[in-house]
């Protein structure tokens, strides 16, 4: 194969078929990974992270105008002005969050006060969990320090499942009112 | 198959309520079996089925346009074109033309056809209405299905139902709503009155009640629900030296619930917008109520602020730029439901009849007078004209006197309404001389009647005490007088007494003194008439002038079937027969045994 040839038909492929042909990859030195033969099923409609991420903001929006807040521009009102709109949209927003994400603190003790890092349990040797910070010892083996932040793990998010008739790009609908 | 459970459901204006128990849970006799709650699986918004207390009681006729396509689906096998519960709701506040709401209340209007498409009566042209029975049945069937859907292992059809009906409901509105439990597919039906399930719900919580009540009290049943305000006397008797409870009288229907409550105070807050120019559209005045709700909650609870703000979001995208702001004081909040519906006032004041106008809009007949203080004072009065019947307390002047006060319904949860409420009557019981009246707690009252409901299933097997009572009015058929017609002049109606108060579940009377000449093949039609006044009128009397008391239901009517004999006079008898669901029903019966059901005709508009 010419190289010129080899790059185009590996060009083409990346493009349209998202993986190397066979003759590529073998020319290549990789040797196609065996696909799982899945039993002839239809693919559940494929929904992506994005869909739960919007799914989410149109829950806050729908119930408590979240996302028309955050992209107001709130600069000229008045603290009081913001301070009604927010009052009502804080319940709301607490509620369904509620609803559909359980949260509790990663490390549940006072704020403030030093705190065992073995009482974060399996979250200690997690960093994503975890979080040291201040002088932390080179070996990052410490016993504990003072509980900054509990920090908040969604134990559950239970979305309800979105209608395939359901456009998912759409955090709120536009409203029309006939008179 | 023995039922598994005895289910107790609260058909409620606004909200209705399931609860149940399962007798075979306890071996011992004297142990109670514990009433649960059920949580009803409804569409909380399209696509989102979710279990919540309270199952709402309105219904939404989706056009094309109003969901995605397969988001109003339920775990069960449902139609497409209606929605019920809560979504119903939300989605009805933006399209109102299309929610069905408060079908309990058309249900008992004899104004209207109530078996006929009727709701919503502001639907848009095109949008195929629907009639009360069938909202309700709507309803009822959503119950079974979510009932089947989450007990796979004890069919909805196979247990011991009760459904909950106003104690003022007439024969009329407990037929509709039997009939539709039984479009519903319900079996084994028995009707309850609110009231006493409410009652039944506070026994049920006081294992010790008979501790708290003692013989000869009288116990006073006040429930104001979403729609409605319900009075009921229960007395404290005694039989072979156990105690017995008897319901020995019940309220007229008064349409003026917690509803009205909050949209009075919805009004207030818009009209003080509206002098600041700010104005409300339908749905921002909808979204003010609910706030108002929540806001007179806030400010009736002990200890709290001087007042509350009420806000409303904008409409458009500008939320904190479009929200309008305005406040609820406590003083007008107290002033408007403390005094406004609850004033202080003697219990000779009668509340103000219902104002005649020739040309009425079609609407619910909602109470003419707000005072809900007045309609009690008129209920306790009236108890003087029925001086013989049962055991109510009364004083000297023959005024209902109660000593105890059971609170039921959501508007009661303030306990400074039930403060009122109590205060006006022992103002009163202290003008007669009387005692003073205490509260009884009652707990959890937005679901006490379906608890209690499911306790009376419970008692009907003999676990528990029952409240006896019989039908709540006394019914009358009227007969022409046979006398020379005068021109112009309608012949005089008299009322033959075909049903006394208090006829118990699965007795009967039988009048064999008045003959009627009925002709095989044609329709003939009875006036009917109910009276929750006139307790002492045994069966058979015949009441020469009708006028004042007795107020006239939908007739009632028995079609002879024509064979050979057609053309014929077949002299009958009337029987009346109560039966064990609670129903009132009436028989023609000929000499000869056979017998024709009166139905009510319930199509026709009623000329009061």
């Amino acid at each position: 194969m010419s190289r010129i040839t080899h790059a185009f038909r590996l060009f083409f492929a990346m493009l349209f078929g998202g993986r190397l042909s066979d003759e590529v990859a073998r020319a290549h030195g990789y040797s196609p990974v065996a696909k799982k033969t899945a039993p002839a099923k239809a693919p559940p409609p494929q929904r992506t992270t994005a869909d739960g991420a919007v799914q989410m903001l149109a829950i806050l929006q729908r119930d408590a105008r979240l996302v028309d807040f955050l992209l107001e521009d709130v600069s000229s009102y008045t603290d009081e002005q913001v301070g009604a709109a927010v009052r009502n949209m804080h319940d709301q927003c607490r509620e369904s969050l509620g609803r559909y994400v359980r949260l509790a603190p990663v490390l549940d003790g006072v704020e403030g006060t030093f705190t065992r890092i073995d009482t974060a349990a399996t979250y200690a040797k997690d960093p994503s969990a975890l979080k040291l910070i201040g002088n932390v010892p080179a070996d990052g083996k410490v016993s504990g320090g003072v509980l900054r932040h509990k920090g908040w793990k969604a134990e559950r998010v239970e979305l309800p499942a979105l209608p395939s008739s359901q456009n998912p790009t759409i955090v709120a609908p536009a409203e029309l009112e006939v008179e | 198959m023995q039922p598994k459970y005895v289910v107790g459901i609260d058909l409620g204006t606004t909200n209705s309520g399931v609860a149940y128990a399962e007798p075979g849970s306890v071996t011992d006799p004297h142990q109670l079996p514990p009433v649960s709650l059920f949580a009803v699986p409804q569409l909380a918004n399209p696509g989102e089925v979710r279990d919540e207390a309270l199952l709402a009681s309105s219904l939404y006729l989706a056009g094309p346009m109003d969901f995605p396509e397969g988001s109003t689906g339920l775990p069960w096998e449902s139609a497409e074109d209606y929605v019920v519960g809560r979504l119903a709701l939300t989605r009805g506040i933006e399209s109102m033309g299309r929610l069905v709401t408060s079908a309990k209340s058309w249900l008992s209007h004899s104004g209207v056809d109530r078996t006929g498409p009727i709701l919503p009566p502001n639907a848009p042209d095109g949008v195929p209405r629907i009639s009360p029975v069938e909202a309700s049945r709507r309803y009822l069937e959503h119950i079974r299905h979510a009932w089947d859907y989450k007990m796979p292992d004890a069919q909805f059809t196979e247990q011991n139902v009760l459904v909950t009906v106003p104690a003022s409901f007439d024969a009329v509105a407990r037929e509709l709503t039997l009939k539709a439990t039984e479009e519903a597919g319900y079996r084994n039906i028995v009707l309850l009155e609110e009231p006493q399930a409410a009652f039944y719900a506070w026994i049920e919580r006081h294992p010790d009640w008979r501790e708290r009540v003692h013989v000869g009290d009288l116990i006073l049943v006040v429930d104001i629900g979403g729609g409605t305000t319900d009075f009921t006397l229960i007395a404290v008797t005694e039989e072979n030296g156990a105690l017995k409870l008897e319901r020995v009288a019940v309220g007229e229907h008064i349409l003026l619930g917690g509803d009205n409550i909050d949209l009075a105070l919805a009004r207030f807050v818009e009209q003080e917008l509206a002098s600041r120019n700010t104005k409300l559209d339908a749905m921002q005045l909808h979204a003010l109520w609910q706030r108002c709700r929540v806001a007179k909650e806030k400010l009736f609870e002990e200890g709290s602020t001087e007042e509350e703000p009420v806000t409303i979001p904008g409409r458009g995208t500008a939320l904190v730029g479009g929200t309008i702001r305005a406040r609820l004081r406590r003083a007008d909040v107290v002033r408007i439901v403390i005094d406004g519906f609850l004033p202080v006032v003697s219990s000779n004041e009668m509340p103000q009849r219902q104002r005649r106008v020739g040309l009425q809009e079609i609407g619910l007949p909602y109470a003419a007078d707000p005072a809900i203080t007045k309609h009690l004072a008129r209920f306790l009065r009236q108890q003087a004209s029925a001086a013989e019947h049962g055991s109510i307390r009364r004083s000297s002047s023959g005024f209902a006197c109660p000593t105890h006060v059971l609170f039921n319904g959501g508007v009661l949860r303030s306990g400074i309404v039930r403060e009122r409420i109590l205060d006006v009557l022992n103002t009163w019981l202290d003008e007669e001389g009387m005692g003073r009246a205490l509260a009884l707690p009652g707990e959890d009252l937005m679901h006490a009647v379906a608890r209690g409901a499911a306790y009376y299933g419970l008692a009907r097997q003999g676990q528990g005490v029952r409240i006896r009572g019989g039908i709540a009015r006394t019914y009358y058929v009227g007969i022409e007088s046979a006398m020379p017609a005068v021109p112009g002049m309608p012949a005089p109606l008299k009322a033959l007494t075909v049903a006394p108060f208090g006829m118990e579940e699965g007795s009967d009377v039988r009048l064999p003194q008045s003959e009627f000449g009925l002709i095989v093949g044609e329709p003939a039609e009875f006036r009917f008439f109910a009276s929750a006044v006139r307790k002492n009128d045994p069966a058979g009397l015949m009441i020469e002038d009708i006028r004042g008391d007795l107020e006239e239901l939908s007739p009632v009517e028995v079609n002879l079937p024509a064979d050979d004999n057609a053309g014929q006079l077949i002299p009958v008898t009337l029987e009346t027969v109560v039966t064990e669901t609670g129903l009132l029903q009436l028989w023609c019966v000929a000499r000869d045994g056979r017998r024709w059901k009166l139905e009510f005709n319930v199509r026709e508009k009623v000329a009061a």
